[in-house]
């Protein structure tokens, strides 16, 4: 089993679509268990960090400290991307018994 | 070929005659062809040199270090040493103010790009005082994890 994963979900004060974003990653999240943490990231605030993985608005989306999503994310493809994570597919062929 | 006399010159580039003759004198140029009546006629090759001395000077290179690099753009494959080595020199100074340069293109893209979306205000200005508070402590601003 990999490590849990880290989302990160960058917003900014009076994003509209921001809400929206977190709503849709706390959705996603919620059946990962301990598996899926995540955390927002005030772009404001964090602005170095954000330009560092490459966020150029808002709302994104970062796995693991990799920019994933730009805009508003597609909740099964988020679903999907952290499945892979926690499970790659060359993992799964090699380990399962 | 073209040539362009000195006010030409000193309009295109903005730089004034008096310091156009000055660079001439101390060497950063070449003499300068003359034309009837002993007026100064700069080529394409004058006023690319003119172009690659503003760059420089903006850089904050001195002239004396100019005047080597220009030695250097004349004859690459034949520069003295030192010649090579400030050129090096030079060249991780540009990278380095160039990556300044790209993270600062970056930050204002997402600034501005924050307040095309935003419902109201614009973080631009917080931004910015943020950036230069967190500069100043030489701390991370970087929050907890929310779950």
């Amino acid at each position: 089993m990999a490590s849990a994963v880290l989302v990160e979900v960058f917003a900014a004060p009076g994003c509209p679509r921001c809400g929206r974003a977190k709503t849709a990653l706390a959705r996603v999240a919620e059946p990962f268990g301990d598996a899926v943490r995540w955390r927002e990231v005030d772009v404001v605030a964090e602005l170095d960090y954000a330009v560092s993985l490459g966020g150029r608005a808002t709302p994104a989306i970062a796995i693991d400290g990799r920019l994933a999503f730009t805009g508003l994310p597609d909740e099964a493809e988020l679903r999907r991307a952290l499945a892979e994570r926690l499970n790659p597919p060359s993992e799964t062929k090699e380990n399962r018994p | 070929m073209a040539a362009y006399r000195i006010g030409q010159v000193s309009r295109l580039t903005g730089l004034s005659v008096d310091t156009l003759r000055y660079y001439e004198r101390i060497g950063l140029l070449p003499p300068v062809a003359r034309g009837p009546g002993g007026v100064r006629l700069y080529g394409e090759h004058d006023l690319a040199r003119l172009r690659f001395i503003q760059r420089a000077q903006r850089m904050n290179f001195t002239l004396e270090e100019i005047g080597q690099l220009l030695a250097m753009r004349e004859d690459p494959q034949n520069a003295r040493d030192d010649v090579r080595r400030l050129t090096a020199r030079k060249l991780e100074a540009v990278e380095a103010a160039l990556q300044e340069l790209t993270h600062l293109r970056d930050e204002l893209t997402l600034l501005l790009n924050l307040c095309r979306a935003s419902e109201g205000g614009c973080p631009i200005i917080e931004g910015i005082e943020e950036e230069s508070s967190t500069t100043q402590s030489g701390q991370s601003s970087r929050k907890n994890s929310t779950r």
